[in-house]
Formats: C-alpha cells, sequence, structure tokens
C-alpha cells in the first residue's frame, strides 16, 4: 500500500496537499513523540504516528526517510512547520483519532513495526 | 576580571521529589561550603522560593532567581532572571496552565513546600508542578525572553526531558541563550559536541538533594557574581567567558 492509499483508507485529512508522496509501498510503522526515538527506531520508508507537532519532526522525518507523517488527535502543526514539510517534500496529515486506534488500523491493513 | 564558580540549578523543597531539606538557608550554606559564588533557584514550573534563597543568600553569595521550565513537548528549559519580581511574573503565567493538585497528587509528589527565608514553611504551592505546561518551546523561550530573563537549554545530555530526547536534535534557531550539561561522575557530559552550535556551555548540578549543591559547576570569568554580567559572559562581551568547570 501507497501512503495515498494508506491516507484514502483511514480518512487521513492531508495537510501538505502540495507533497506528491511517494508511490512506494509503505514499510512500516512507528508510533511515538519523542523524537531521538523516532530517529533511532523507526522504519525507514514507514510512517510515523504521533502528537508532536514541533519543526523538529520534519528534520526526523528527512533524517530517518519517512514516507509521511500522521497526526493523531487532530493535532495540526503550524504553517511554519507545514511549509518546511513542503519544502522537503515530507506528506503531512492529521485524523481525530489517538494514536492507539491509527496504530491498530495501520496494523490491520498489514504494516508492522521495526522489530516484528 | 575575575573568576567565580557557579551553580546554576538548583531546586528547592518547592519541587516535587527535592528533598525536604532543600531549604533557603540549607542551600546557602551548602553553597558557601562549596566554594560557590553564584546559584540560581530553578524549582520545576515556580519561582516561589526564589526571593526567599535571595534573603537568605543576603551579600554572602548571588542567589540568581529561576525557574524550570516543562514546555509542552516536555523539555525542561531554565529561565534565569535579573530579580525575583521578573522570575514571578514569568512562573505565574506557566503556573496557570497547570491543573489543581488533588491528595494523590501530593501523596505521589510530595507538599510543593513555600518556605521563608529562614527555612520555615509558609504554605503549599496548590498547582501540579510536576506536569508540563502548555507553553510550547518557542513560545516557552519567548516567555523568559519577555520577562527579561535567559533561557538556558537544560541537561541536554540528559536521555529524559531534555531538548535532544524529545526534539531529536539540538534545534538551532529556538533562541536558547546558553547550553546546560548535567555533569556526574561516569556521566559523559558531551560538552564539546554541544559547543559546536556557538552558545556558552554551562555544566551544573541539577541538585535535588543538597549533598549535590554544587558537585558541578561552571566557571564564569567577569567584574562580578552578577545577572548582569552573567548575561555578558554569557555572549562573550569584552573578554568575559565562560565554561564548564
Ligand atoms: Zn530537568
Ligand atoms: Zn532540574
Amino acid at each position: 500500500m501507497t501512503v495515498t492509499e494508506l491516507a484514502a483508507k483511514l480518512e487521513l485529512r492531508p495537510l501538505t496537499p502540495q507533497v506528491t508522496p511517494s508511490t512506494e509501498q509503505v514499510t512500516g510503522g512507528y508510533v511515538s513523540d519523542l523524537l531521538s526515538d523516532v530517529l533511532a527506531n523507526a522504519p525507514r520508508g514507514g510512517v510515523l504516528v504521533t502528537v508532536q507537532v514541533h519543526l523538529n519532526v520534519i528534520a526526523v522525518a528527512v533524517h530517518a526517510e519517512l514516507a509521511g507523517v500522521i497526526f493523531a488527535l487532530d493535532r495540526v502543526p503550524d504553517e511554519s512547520v507545514r511549509a518546511k514539510a513542503v519544502a522537503e517534500g515530507i506528506p503531512l496529515y492529521t485524523t481525530k483519532e489517538s494514536a492507539f486506534d491509527v496504530a491498530g488500523r495501520l496494523y490491520e491493513f498489514g504494516l508492522r513495526g521495526p522489530r516484528a | 576580571m575575575k573568576q567565580f564558580l557557579a551553580d546554576l540549578h538548583i531546586h528547592t523543597a518547592l519541587s516535587p521529589c527535592a528533598a525536604e531539606d532543600m531549604t533557603p538557608p540549607a542551600i546557602v550554606q551548602a553553597a558557601l561550603d562549596s566554594g560557590l559564588a553564584m546559584i540560581a533557584i530553578c524549582d520545576h514550573n515556580s519561582a516561589g522560593n526564589t526571593a526567599a534563597t535571595q534573603a537568605a543568600a543576603g551579600d554572602r553569595l548571588c542567589a540568581l532567581a529561576g525557574m524550570e521550565l516543562t514546555t509542552a513537548e516536555e523539555v525542561h528549559v531554565l529561565g534565569l532572571f535579573p530579580d525575583a519580581a521578573r522570575a514571578s511574573a514569568a512562573a505565574a503565567e506557566v503556573v496557570a496552565t497547570l491543573p489543581q493538585a488533588d491528595a494523590a497528587y501530593y501523596e505521589r509528589f510530595g507538599p510543593q513546600q513555600l518556605m521563608g527565608a529562614d527555612g520555615r514553611v509558609l504554605g503549599f504551592e496548590r498547582r501540579m508542578l510536576a506536569v508540563a505546561s502548555t507553553f510550547e518551546l518557542s513560545a516557552a523561550i519567548a516567555l523568559i525572553h519577555r520577562h527579561d530573563g535567559v533561557a538556558v537549554a537544560a541537561h541536554v545530555n540528559r536521555p529524559s526531558f531534555s531538548v535532544v530526547s524529545q526534539l531529536g536534535m539540538f534545534p538551532p534557531d529556538a533562541g536558547f541563550d546558553a547550553i546546560e550539561v548535567f555533569s556526574a561522575p561516569g556521566f559523559p557530559s558531551r560538552a564539546a559536541e554541544f559547543a559546536g552550535h556557538g552558545l556558552a556551555v554551562l555544566s551544573s548540578s541539577d541538585s535535588h538533594f543538597l549533598g549535590d549543591v554544587g558537585s558541578a559547576c561552571s566557571v564564569f570569568e567577569m567584574r562580578a557574581p552578577t545577572f548582569e554580567e552573567l548575561r555578558l559572559a554569557m555572549r562573550g562581551a569584552d573578554g568575559r567567558a565562560v565554561r564548564c568547570a
């Protein structure tokens, strides 16, 4: 499944419509609000589910080569963060669901964490 | 220029998890015994014991009024202020965002004692100082600057509640005035690595217990142990300097 297919299935609201997401298959998922943890453990080509909206989310997503970031609980990062995501080509989404529920649905779709 | 030893991160009994004998006079005495010329009182999300510690210190020691603010990202940021009034004004904005403490909270985190200069208990802070404020990092630094303080990234080398643990990497344009590394035997300070950000690097004890006061400190080269001199030393102005001891 690509990021775009996944976003449609989960009915995520796109925050960066200017970004064309990767057409590669999403490799896995990760849930964390600690960006040091994301840097160390998120799977390359995976999606991150978080409530962390600081600008560093984008820098970390680039380093970790994430396919996209899903903000839970209707979190929406500032315009400056979204602009940085557009510049870096990282698609951002938000959803009213909790990180737990988003992760559960990603798991149902067959995505796994880095150590599964 | 003269050299002054400073331990700029000390908690009082007001902080949840700090020892109850961390009273203003006991901290001042411990600092003098350690040869410090300067300390900063930095309780979690509060400046409620800063004026008392300054009164306890008199002219024996410079006791700066500070606060250790917990941001919404759970990053610890030290604010050091020119006086207790401005520290308290900044802290009032922070504490207003915290939930009211209940009996279960006090049982777990302790009584959050507000004290006088003689160490007597005058009252108890009623908000949960142990939790995160709603200030995001950039707003927290702006708050500190608005009250004429300097903002220090606290214990950046620690694996929790540091700007690096929470945000993955040091944010270069966040507006910090200095970086603090935590120093303890066997714990890597990584001071040289953090010096690469072009900001003053401090070493502090983050004392929660009397025996830790002065166990780590910074050396300030400046004219006198005052807040204004400290601010200039952090910028390296006119031959002033600061380094980890
Ligand atoms: Zn701390
Ligand atoms: Zn502390």
